[in-house]
C-alpha cells in the first residue's frame, strides 16, 4: 500500500477542515470550528488504479505565517496551499507560508486552492488570480467546501503530482537543516 | 310575593293604623317580605360558615376533587409539601401506635425488597470473597502477606506491585519522519482505532512536545495515558514502536521492544532509505512485531479466563466443606448409634427413650448406682458429652454382672473365698473367717437379687488352718542313727519345721477352743532285743521333746513315749526300712475343750 502525507496549509479560516471533510466525509458544516494544533484523517483513493491512502494532517491556521509550526510538515509528500478569495490577505500569508515551505522542504508538490468559489462575488483576490499562477506553472483550483467544487480535484491533482515524485528518483520530502 | 304585598297593603291601611304608622307599618311590612328570603339565606350561610361543623362537612364533599384537581393543574410541589408534615407525623403516629397495620401494608412489597438486598449483598460479597480467595488462598497470596508484614506495607500495595497483569492490545510501527504506519497488529477481539490517524496523532504530538519544549531529537515522549490504556513509544532514527496496552507493563517490556525496534531498523535499513510512500516492504515486520503481542498477551492474566477457575476452586472449596461436613455429621451420627448401642447392652442401665432436640440428645430411662457411667462412656467414644442429657432414675439392676458387684460391694469377701450367684442363691466357696462367715450368714439375704445362700463348701478357715498344721506335723520323721539317741545331722530344719507347726497347731486350738496333746513316738529297728530297744525309743523320744520344749513350746502338750520295733514305720527287710524305723514321729490329738 502506498502511503502519502498531505498536509493542509494556509491563513486562519481559509477552510482548511472544511475540505476534509468535504472529502473524506462528505460534508459540510456552516458553523466553524478552530482546528487546535493538528487533526489527522485518512482517506484512501485509487490514483492511475493504484490505492493509495492519504494521511491528511489539518495543521490549525495562522495569520503569521511565522508562526506556523514546521515540524508538523516533516516527511510530507505533498500539500494544499488554501487561500480564501474573499480575503486578499490570506492570499499573500499562503504565498509567505508557501516560500517558507519551499525554503525549507525541496520538491514538495502543492495544489493552490483558491477556496469559497461559492462567494465569487464576494471575492477580494483578483479575478485572473489563479491563471497569474498558473502561469508560473503552479496547479490552480477554484474549490468550494460548500458545494463540493474541485474538492475530489484537488487532491486527485495532488495525488497524482505525488505519485509521478515518487517513481522519479528523488526521495520525498528532504529535509533541510531548520 | 311583590304581588302579595300589593294586595296586603291597602288593606291595613284602610282599617287599622294612622296614615303615618300605617305607612311605617307597610313599609316594613314590604321591606320584610321583600328581604326577608335573602336575609334568612344570608343568615344560613352565616351559620354555616360559623359552625365548624358544617363547615367540614361541606369540605368533606369536596376536599378529594379539590386534591385531584390541584395534582392536574401541574408539576406544582406545593401540595406534597403541604401535606407532607402531616403524612409523615400521620405515619409516625400510626408506627407507635399500631406498628402491625404499617406491617401488614408493607407486608408484600418488604419481603422483595429484602430478598433483593440480601442478593445484592450476597452478590457483593461473594465477588469481595472471590476477590479474597484470589489473594489470599494462593501461595502466591500468602508469600505477599508475609512480604507486606515484613515491610510494613499494605497488602494491597504489595499486591499490586507483585501484578504487573497487563495486555498489548496494539502495537504500531510508525516511519518516524512522515508519521506514517508501516505495519500495524491488533491483538484478538480488540477494536483498534484507525491506525494512520493514531500514527499521525502520535507522530504530531512527538514533534509538538519536541518544538514545545525545545528538547533534543533523542529526548522523546516516551509513554502515554489515558483511561485504562496505556502507550509506550521506543522511538529508532527511522521508525518508532508504539504498543497500546491496559494494565501494568514490566519494565522488561520496554527493553523487549527497544529489542525488536533496533532488529527492524537494522532489517530494513535500505527500505528506510528509499521510503517514498510505500509500505509494502515492510509487511514482513509483522514477524517481528508479532511477539510483542503475542508473546506479552500469554502472559497477560485475562479476567474472563481466570475467574471460572477461581469459580472452581471456590466450588471445589465448598463442595469440600459440605462433603467433608457431611461425612462428619454422618460419622456422629455413627458414633452416637454405636454409644446408644453400647448403652442399651450395658448392664445395669434401662434406656426407654432417645430424644435429639436443639442439637441434643435426651437420654431417659434407670441406672443402678453400681453401672458405669453413661458420660464417660461418651467421651470413650469421641462424643461430647455437652451435647447429650441423661435423665436416668436410680433402681437396681438384677442383671448378674451388677449383682456380682453389688454382692462384692456389700460383703467384701476376703482373699480365698469365692461367691457366685446362681438362680438366686448365693454360692460361697473357699475358707473364711467364723467372724466373716457369720456375717454372710446373716446378711447374704439382704442384698438385693439374693434370695438364698449355699455355704456348703465354705470352710471355717482356723479349723482348716489346725488340720493342715496337724498333717504337716504328722509327717515329720526325725532320724537317728543305729543304737543312739541323738539325731542324725543335717536335721535342723526338720525341728524348725515342727515348732512352727505345734505352734500354729496349738494357736488355732486355743481359737477354736480345742485341746491339743502331741504323742511324741519313738522307733527303733529290729536289730537286738526288745529290752534294749523300748528304751532307746523313749530315750530317742525324750530327746525331741526337750528339743522343743526348748525351742518354746508348751512342755504340758507333749507325750514323749517308746514303741521299740512294735510300731515300725516300714519293715526291716531292708537298710532303708531299717533307717526309717530308727526314728520319732508326732502323733497330734485334738479334742474339744471340756465345758
Amino acid at each position: 500500500m502506498i502511503t502519502q502525507k498531505i498536509c493542509m496549509l494556509g491563513s486562519f479560516s481559509v477552510g482548511k477542515t472544511s475540505l476534509v471533510r468535504r472529502f473524506v466525509e462528505r460534508i459540510f458544516f456552516d458553523k466553524y470550528h478552530t482546528t487546535i494544533g493538528v487533526k489527522v484523517d485518512k482517506k484512501t483513493v485509487p490514483v492511475n488504479n493504484t490505492p493509495v491512502e492519504l494521511a491528511l494532517w489539518d495543521i490549525y491556521g495562522e495569520d503569521d505565517y511565522q508562526k506556523v509550526k514546521m515540524m508538523y510538515l516533516r516527511g510530507m509528500h505533498g500539500y494544499l496551499l488554501v487561500v480564501d478569495g474573499t480575503r486578499r490577505q490570506t492570499l499573500d500569508v499562503a504565498l509567505a507560508l508557501n516560500d517558507k515551505v519551499t525554503q525549507t522542504i525541496r520538491d514538495v508538490p502543492f495544489v493552490l486552492l483558491l477556496n469559497k468559489c461559492d462567494l465569487a462575488d464576494q471575492w477580494e483576490i483578483e479575478p485572473d488570480t489563479d491563471k497569474t499562477y498558473a502561469a508560473k506553472g503552479w496547479q490552480v483550483l477554484r474549490t468550494s467546501a460548500k458545494t463540493g467544487e474541485n474538492v475530489d480535484e484537488a487532491f486527485s491533482q495532488l495525488s497524482l503530482a505525488m505519485l509521478a515524485k515518487m517513481n522519479s528518483t528523488s526521495s520525498p520530502g528532504e529535509s533541510r537543516s531548520t | 310575593m311583590a304581588e302579595q304585598a300589593q294586595r296586603r297593603a291597602p288593606q291595613g291601611q284602610s282599617q287599622q293604623d294612622p296614615p303615618n304608622e300605617n305607612d311605617n307599618h307597610a313599609f316594613e311590612e314590604l321591606r320584610h317580605l321583600i328581604i326577608a328570603p335573602e336575609q334568612e339565606e344570608l343568615a344560613d350561610i352565616r351559620e354555616r360558615l360559623d359552625d365548624a361543623g358544617r363547615r367540614t362537612q361541606d369540605m368533606s364533599s369536596v376536599v378529594a376533587e379539590a386534591i385531584q384537581l390541584r395534582r392536574e393543574q401541574g408539576d406544582d410541589r406545593a401540595l406534597s409539601d403541604a401535606l407532607a408534615p402531616t403524612i409523615e407525623e400521620t405515619l409516625r403516629d400510626s408506627v407507635r401506635k399500631h406498628p402491625h397495620v404499617l406491617a401488614d401494608a408493607l407486608f408484600p412489597v418488604m419481603g422483595p425488597a429484602i430478598r433483593k438486598s440480601i442478593t445484592e449483598t450476597l452478590r457483593s460479597m461473594l465477588e469481595s470473597f472471590n476477590e479474597a480467595l484470589e489473594h489470599s488462598l494462593s501461595w502466591r497470596g500468602i508469600k505477599w502477606r508475609i512480604e507486606a508484614i515484613r515491610t510494613g506495607r499494605s497488602f494491597t500495595e504489595i499486591a499490586l506491585l507483585h501484578s504487573l497483569v497487563y495486555r498489548v492490545e496494539q502495537v504500531f510501527l510508525i516511519h518516524r519522519e512522515t508519521g506514517l504506519v508501516l505495519n500495524h497488529l491488533t491483538a484478538p477481539s480488540v477494536a483498534a482505532q484507525d491506525p494512520t490517524m493514531v500514527a499521525g496523532l502520535l507522530t504530531a504530538i512527538q514533534q509538538y512536545a519536541q518544538d514545545g519544549f525545545k528538547t533534543q531529537r533523542d529526548e522523546t515522549l516516551d509513554n502515554l495515558g489515558w483511561g485504562e490504556f496505556k502507550m509506550w513509544v521506543e522511538i529508532g532514527p527511522h521508525a518508532v514502536i508504539a504498543a497500546v496496552f491496559r494494565g501494568h507493563a514490566p519494565e522488561d517490556y520496554r527493553v523487549h521492544m527497544r529489542e525488536v525496534l533496533e532488529g527492524i531498523e537494522q532489517h530494513y535499513a535500505a527500505a528506510f532509505d528509499n521510503f517514498k510512500g510505500d509500505t509494502d516492504p515492510f509487511r514482513g515486520a509483522e514477524e517481528r512485531l508479532t511477539p510483542l503481542l503475542e508473546e506479552r498477551a500469554r502472559e497477560a492474566v485475562e479476567p474472563g479466563k481466570r475467574k471460572p477457575r477461581m469459580l472452581i476452586t471456590v466450588s471445589a472449596i465448598i463442595l469440600a466443606l459440605i462433603v467433608g461436613w457431611g461425612v462428619y455429621l454422618s460419622y456422629r451420627v455413627h458414633q452416637w448409634t454405636q454409644f446408644e448401642q453400647a448403652l442399651r447392652q450395658q448392664s445395669g442401665i434401662v434406656v426407654t427413650s432417645v430424644v435429639k432436640e436443639g442439637g441434643r440428645y435426651h437420654v431417659r430411662g434407670f441406672r443402678d448406682p453400681l453401672a458405669p457411667d453413661p458420660k464417660a462412656l461418651l467421651t470413650k467414644l469421641g462424643l461430647t458429652p455437652e451435647n447429650a442429657d441423661f435423665q436416668l432414675a436410680p433402681f437396681y439392676s438384677m442383671d448378674d454382672g451388677i449383682l456380682q458387684r453389688r454382692i462384692k460391694v456389700l460383703l467384701k469377701p476376703p482373699p480365698g473365698v469365692t461367691l457366685s450367684m446362681k438362680d438366686g442363691v448365693l454360692v460361697a466357696e473357699g475358707a473364711a473367717s467364723p467372724r466373716w462367715i457369720a456375717g454372710l450368714r446373716d446378711r447374704a439375704t439382704w442384698v438385693a437379687g439374693v434370695r438364698e445362700l449355699d455355704d456348703s463348701k465354705l470352710q471355717d478357715a482356723n479349723a482348716l488352718a489346725l488340720k493342715d498344721a496337724k498333717s504337716s506335723v504328722e509327717s515329720i520323721v526325725f532320724l537317728f542313727p543305729f543304737g543312739a539317741a541323738t539325731l542324725e545331722p543335717g536335721q535342723d530344719q526338720k525341728v524348725a519345721l515342727a515348732q512352727k507347726n505345734i505352734r500354729e497347731i496349738v494357736a488355732q486350738a486355743v481359737a477354736l477352743n480345742e485341746n491339743v496333746q502331741i504323742e511324741v513316738v519313738g522307733h527303733t529297728d529290729n536289730t537286738g532285743v526288745e529290752a534294749t530297744n523300748l528304751p532307746l525309743s523313749k530315750q530317742r523320744a525324750d530327746h525331741i521333746t526337750k528339743a522343743l520344749i526348748l525351742a518354746g513350746v508348751k512342755p504340758s502338750s507333749f507325750r514323749p513315749r517308746g514303741v521299740g520295733t512294735t510300731r515300725p514305720l516300714r519293715t526291716d527287710d531292708t537298710d532303708e526300712g531299717r533307717q526309717l524305723n530308727r526314728s520319732v514321729t508326732f502323733q497330734v490329738d485334738i479334742s474339744p475343750v471340756a465345758p
